[in-house]
């Protein structure tokens, strides 16, 4: 016994020492004798007056392996001059886990347990360090610890890092989480390192982005260790505008890594590798676009419901059957479940089965283009593979991460159709606006439907001609004159529809729609039981009932944001029309709500009503934001239209008609209003038209012509005069 | 064959299992009936109701751990009053308390199976503390649904069991709490604010089990408001405040909280179990004190480098909670709650050989004083020093503080003094409310269709502290962005220019704000008639209470006198001004002109909140002149060309 609790003692002294050893070489590492930022206390005299400067910013990455095994570290560090209360609160308390079960490769429940070293010390303004004792300070709280950093103060700098030890086992191939980021942080950075080391079996993509230094080799002592490092120095912090994809512009980087033991696990990689490992992979080229495609969009799928409902139909042209698919497909794989998802959600029963044993449900965008191609070559339609990237992660040119990767298809019909993976409202042409204008490479198909070859192209943009939101509205004072009655009717098309689809259109307002066009069931009626039934209709209703006062109130919310209102009553909402079968489908609804104290201002026996204000909150561009010196990313060219009518009281008469005619129109965009008075009614029109997604930065100032103009129409105001 | 005969039958049986258990727990028609019945009876938002609750309080004595233990049982019986509810049941406990049971019962008394979660919970404001809760997401799927909840827990000790209420988060049908008192404890139940409520008390005697049993019942109670601005819960609630007197053991009585004293020994023992090592900040103490001519300078030094030298974190990890940590650590650390920095301020002003003292003290929100001992009387701590027999009182939380200057927070409250084996009570002084001064002032003329001149703004009190401690907290970089946002009331029609301001680090002086001013958009032309709008900052347009069912309380006495003058072209007559309005009561005053003087329009406000409160039952007569002040803030000045 005794010599059992002998070596057991031994066991975990050594553990401890082993520990210990492991602490201090990660210590060495970081704050050792070859810390070149030791006695970097200084910082430049032009960020003087900044919250905080980072002196010295690392970030590392190590992969190793020994057959199935891998050890995945990954730490950085970062030495920050606190130069204002706000930097030393920002700094003053951490949380952070010493242990963690990872959740990367195979599950096990032996496997060894990640560990965390954080180290965090405090150089005072006279050079003196202080190192905390993160283990005696920090204090647990369930899985996290949390330390608050003792003596911090303004003029301090705070030098800490995270190491995080991670080992699992990976019997397949492995892809490492993507990282894509500007090099520049919210403080000023002095010096940036990024330190990467790998060894046999993984591969490794990255690219420096928009004028980012290199990734360069460093020399290695061991022949299957290669190492890297991307030095940078004097980097502004980030000071994002308006309407702007930082990845497409700012000085950044991309990386992924890969674990494949061999060839068998490389093919199956669902990434672009490069030929070896020694080779850093930083362009994709068509080519490489192809061989990783090549094979993976073989069209697949059930199809026998749409032969089925095909049967029925009449269609004259290609074109029609491809329309006719998309939209039974809508349904029959995802609104047709919607129901039963609400029921789930709810726990009033588990609803699935109802639908068969194996019903199709399609989860995801590359299962789509399987799906849909299958669909295609059953009904000898030629198609191409778009694959693209949305435009937040820069052109495809830049492609070097495969969760980047857009897909959907082009069909070749007489004018060619679009399909993207469904949502419950998309249409077929819809593209996600994300992809609009962008480069893209076409995988091509032969005759009999399989991927032959690859070539560049375009995707369309979309017009702000055809991206429009038309809202009426009629307004009408209250009789005391402190307030409005608000009508409006509002209809919209394009892709100005989509977010308005997305909050109006509870599942009751399509779903039923979707059920009545293809003669589906309502999932009640899928419930043989007719005691079983009753109680899920019952509880169904209810939850119904509860989804629908929480959306009235939502838009209630909405509508006051939308006019800046501080309270309405006798809000309504009529939906007219789902406009969801057509991307050029009016989507329809009517809102009416009565508002007092705003918007309305006595002036004597006349009153001022400040008008402008229906056309609702516009863009304010403040001083500091009307230089530009990036380019202007927007989501999609578009068209906003008010046309407004105000009843006039009797015994009133209206003042100040003509401010309300504006025209600034360039080839960026427009504001344009007019306003007659006819027969009692003050008649407003505006139309602020957004003309392109992108502009250069050199257009910012044609964009502030027309911003300023819907703003200051926005402040415009009339005055009903008494007629004495 | 016989095999699967048999499964079917199983299987049979189990679905008429099934079935027979949903019978017995889907609501029929008089629960919902019932759910009418509430829901009509109580406010319309409220989505559950408990029907019956029902609290029993036992009391034993651990002789291992010496401690009176207290053992507190909730039963409530819940329905669901709206169509489909999702609420979230929960209670908390740490480390002087332990939940011994927590189910949720169908109401056919089965298990629910819901999954009873626990969690670490760190109460807003603090960094750590042992607070855990245990919670269960309930869904009632229909009206009238209902489920039981039952609680049992522990309380180690009886002093942390301090209060019980009557209401709930959820309006209750029946209350009734039973609390059974042994003889051998002695324990006053404290009524408060029963005053109004039907609360029906009955004590009943227990000879074999030598006890007392009081039974309070009440019914209808509305659920707790979420109004905010609102007095504290034990202002407003009623409630059964527990004083653990003393309890008797072999005969020998042993004292809790009997009298004040006994609530300031245990405070005192705690604080006697400090070892007041000042060693460390001698130095520091000296550097503060070495050029100061006065001990008011002196203490001042002391008082305002801890304010702007400590961080507030806080922990309050079991007696962390009333225990003050070490000067010294509070020095080396740089950080600490208000114990912690009360004493570390007592510490170094003794080190500078000053007579001062820790001072417990609850805030505003609590509405009892010493005269009823008791761990839930106060909530705070800060400091006190004692100059010619003269107490200051110091609160090194309040950052930007000025010496002898209160929190609006503290301010009338009853302190609890230090003094040796004995204490001193005090009132913390009421400052009035010209104390709190705000003078704001607008120059302004006509140019074009703008408004261009100057303004100044003034705040003294509570107003200043708080703007100089928001200012200091703002990034470098973006204090001026920052604070020419604030003078522009965040309004881009306003363009702020020249600021000036006095030096942001005193806390003692008025902090003054000047600077130029361009206002686009606030005059309109039509015709020969000019409009203009004068009023840019409304202030209490947002305070109407009509639906308000609580009083309103502000976070501190306010003064504003705000004077706009306009210069008026000489091309221009001013045809049309708004009508005075003013409201006058012991609580406030408000106050709006308008005059003419020669070619000047002088727009006055002056609104004085004396109490900091609107009590309900001013509403009536707040809420008409709020009418009027939106009305009058939506008028405009009409000006016509001669």
């Amino acid at each position: 016994m005794k010599y059992k609790l002998l070596i057991a003692l031994l066991f975990f002294i050594a553990i401890i020492t082993a520990q210990n050893k492991k602490e201090q070489e990660i210590k060495d590492y970081f704050w050792g004798s070859n810390d070149a930022f030791k006695n970097a206390n200084e910082i430049p005299e032009k960020w003087k007056n900044e919250s905080a400067v980072i002196i010295y910013k690392n970030i590392n990455y190590s992969y190793n392996k020994f057959g199935k095994k891998v050890t995945y570290k990954t730490s950085f560090r970062k030495r920050i001059k606190l130069l204002d209360k706000n930097a030393v609160e920002e700094f003053s308390k951490f949380s952070f886990r010493k242990k963690f079960k990872s959740n990367r490769g195979d599950y096990s429940y032996w496997q060894k347990k990640g560990k965390v070293f954080f180290a965090i010390k405090i150089i005072k303004e006279d050079g003196k360090e202080i190192e905390i004792d993160v283990d005696k300070e920090a204090i647990k709280e369930e899985d996290d610890y949390k330390i608050a950093i003792s003596n911090l103060e303004v003029n301090d700098i705070i030098d800490y890092y995270y190491y995080n030890y991670e080992p699992f086992k990976s019997h397949d191939e492995y892809t490492f989480e993507a990282e894509e980021r500007t090099l520049s942080d919210v403080y000023p950075i002095m010096d940036f390192k990024l330190y990467l080391e790998s060894e046999n079996d993984f591969f490794i993509n990255f690219k420096s982005l928009n004028g980012a230094p290199q990734l360069k080799k460093v020399p290695s002592q061991k022949r299957n260790l290669r190492k890297y490092e991307l030095l940078a120095s004097d980097i502004p912090k980030n000071n994002f505008p308006i309407w702007f994809y930082p990845l497409a512009e700012v000085p950044s980087l991309k990386f992924q890594v890969y674990f494949a033991r061999s060839g068998k696990f490389e093919n199956r990689t669902i990434a672009f590798l490069s030929e070896e490992e020694k080779i850093i992979k930083s362009n994709v080229s068509k080519e490489d676009v192809l061989a990783l495609y090549n094979g993976r969009f073989r069209p697949y799928g059930h199809l026998g419901d749409v032969i089925k409902y095909f049967k029925t139909q009449n269609f004259k042209t290609d074109e029609e059957k491809v329309i006719a698919a998309y939209y039974y497909m809508r349904h029959y794989y995802l609104t047709r479940f919607v129901e039963a998802f609400i029921v789930s959600d709810a726990k009033i029963m588990e609803p699935f089965m109802l639908y068969g044993a194996t019903p199709v449900f399609i989860k995801n965008k590359k299962q789509f283009i399987k799906h849909f191609t299958a669909f295609l070559k059953d009904y000898k339609i030629d198609y191409e593979i778009v694959i693209g990237t949305k435009r937040y992660n820069g052109n495809i040119k830049d492609l070097l991460i495969e969760e980047n990767v857009e897909v959907l298809v082009k069909i070749k019909t007489k004018n060619p159709l679009y399909a993207q993976f469904f949502g419950p409202h998309t249409n077929i042409n819809q593209i996600s606006p994300l992809l609009h204008g962008t480069d893209i490479y076409l995988l091509t198909t032969n005759e009999r439907h399989k991927i032959k070859g690859v070539k560049k192209g375009v995707l369309p943009n979309s017009d702000y001609k055809k991206n429009v939101s038309n809202k009426e509205i009629n307004l009408e004072l209250n009789t005391e004159f402190s307030g409005f009655s608000v009508d409006t009717h509002n209809n919209l098309t394009g892709y100005c529809k989509i977010s308005d689809q997305s909050d109006r259109l509870l599942f009751h307002d399509y779903v039923y729609e979707d059920y009545e066009k293809y003669g589906t069931k309502k999932l009640i009626d899928l419930i043989r039981k007719k005691k079983r039934k009753a109680k899920v209709e019952k509880e169904f209703n209810a939850v119904t009932s509860k989804i629908k006062k929480n959306q009235k109130k939502e838009l209630e919310k909405q509508v006051k944001n939308e006019f800046k209102l501080n309270n309405i009553k006798d809000y309504k909402h009529t939906l007219i029309n789902t406009g969801r079968y057509g991307l050029d489908a009016k989507f329809e609804y009517d809102e009416s709500f009565t508002f007092k104290d705003q918007y309305i201002k006595k002036a004597g026996a006349n009153y001022i009503i400040e008008i402008g204000r229906f056309i609702g909150g516009q863009i304010e561009i403040e001083d500091e934001k009307r230089q530009r010196n990036v380019g202007i990313y927007m989501t999609y060219p578009r068209t906003f239209n008010y046309h407004i009518k105000l009843k006039i009281p009797n015994g009133y008469t209206v003042s100040g008609i003509d401010k309300l005619i504006k025209n600034v129109a360039n080839n960026t965009g427009a504001f344009i209003s007019n306003a007659k008075l006819e027969n009692g009614i003050l008649d407003i029109t505006t139309s602020k038209q957004y003309k392109h997604n992108y502009e250069p930065k050199e257009n910012w100032k044609l964009m502030l012509l027309f911003l300023d103009e819907a703003n200051q129409f926005k402040n415009e105001k009339i005055l009903l005069k008494k007629i004495l | 064959m016989k095999k699967i005969v048999l499964l079917y039958i199983l299987i049979n049986n189990l679905f008429s299992v099934i079935i027979y258990a949903q019978k017995k727990i889907e609501p029929n028609d008089t629960d919902i009936a019932q759910a009418v019945k509430l829901k009509e009876k109580f406010d319309e938002k409220d989505n559950v109701a408990i029907i019956k609750s029902t609290e029993n309080v036992t009391f034993n004595f651990n002789k291992k751990t010496e401690k009176v233990v207290v053992n507190h049982k909730i039963e409530e019986d819940l329905i669901n009053l709206d169509e489909r509810a999702d609420i979230q049941k929960y209670y908390f406990y740490d480390g002087q308390s332990k939940i011994l049971t927590f189910n949720i019962l169908y109401k056919n008394k089965k298990r629910t199976g819901f999954r009873i979660e626990d969690e670490a919970f760190t109460s807003q404001g603090l960094f750590h503390n042992d607070s855990r809760v245990k919670y269960v997401n309930i869904d009632f799927p229909l009206k009238g649904y209902k489920y039981k909840s039952i609680l049992k827990e522990r309380i180690t000790d009886i002093k942390y069991f301090t209060k019980l209420y009557f209401n709930d988060e959820y309006p209750i049908e029946n209350k009734k709490i039973t609390i059974v008192i042994p003889n051998w404890l002695n324990l006053e139940l404290k009524e408060i604010n029963f005053k109004g409520y039907d609360i029906k008390k009955q004590i009943t005697t227990n000879p074999k089990q030598n006890s007392k049993t009081y039974t309070f019942t009440l019914e209808d109670i509305p659920a707790k408001s979420k109004e905010e601005s609102a007095p504290g819960p034990t202002y407003i609630y009623p409630h059964l405040l527990i004083l653990p007197k003393s309890y008797t053991n072999n005969t020998k009585e042993n004292i809790l909280f009997k009298e004040t004293k006994d609530l300031y020994n245990w405070y005192q023992s705690l604080v006697k179990e400090l070892k007041n090592e000042n060693e460390p900040f001698k130095n520091t103490v000296l550097d503060l004190t070495k050029n100061a001519k006065t001990d008011v300078e002196k203490i001042k030094n002391i008082y305002y480098w801890v304010q702007d030298n400590i961080r507030y974190i806080a922990f309050e990890d079991g007696i962390a909670g009333f225990k003050p940590d070490e000067a010294v650590n509070v020095f080396q650390k740089k950080y600490g709650d208000c114990k912690g920095m009360a004493n570390l301020t007592k510490q170094m002003l003794i080190e500078a050989g000053f007579d001062s003292r820790l001072v417990w003290i609850g805030t505003k929100r609590i509405a009892y004083d010493y005269s009823t001992p008791n761990l839930s009387v106060d909530n705070h701590m800060i400091c006190a020093v004692i100059i010619n027999g003269e107490i200051t009182f110091l609160d090194a939380t309040e950052k930007y503080n000025p010496f002898g200057e209160y929190a609006h927070r503290i301010q009338g409250k009853e302190a609890l003094i230090e003094n040796g084996n004995d204490f001193i009570l005090k009132k913390v002084p009421e400052l009035n409310y010209e104390f709190n001064k705000e003078i704001i002032n607008y120059t302004l003329k006509l140019e074009g269709e703008e408004l261009t001149g100057s303004a100044t703004r003034n705040y003294g009190g509570e107003r200043r502290t708080e703007l100089l401690y928001t200012i200091s907290n703002i990034k470098k970089d973006k204090k001026d962005k920052s604070l020419k946002k604030y003078l522009s009331r965040d309004n881009t029609n306003i363009t702020v220019s020249n600021i000036k301001t006095s030096d942001l680090n005193n806390r003692e002086s008025s902090l003054e704000l000047n600077y130029s001013l361009t206002i686009k958009n606030a005059v309109s032309i039509f015709d020969k008639e000019l409009y203009i709008n004068l009023d840019f900052d409304k202030e209490f347009s947002s305070h109407n209470f009509k639906k308000r069912k609580l009083d309103y309380i502000f976070s501190s006495k306010k003064k504003i006198i705000s004077t706009t003058v306009l210069s008026v072209p000489e091309t221009y007559k001013i045809l049309e001004l708004p009508k005075n309005i003013a409201l006058h009561t012991d609580n406030y005053d408000l106050e709006v002109t308008f005059t003419k003087n020669e070619n000047r329009i002088i727009y006055k406000k002056k609104f004085k909140i004396k109490k900091a409160i609107i009590k309900k039952i001013d509403f009536e007569s707040w809420n008409t002149f709020n009418n009027d002040l939106v009305k009058l803030y939506n008028e405009q000045i009409t000006l016509i060309k001669k």
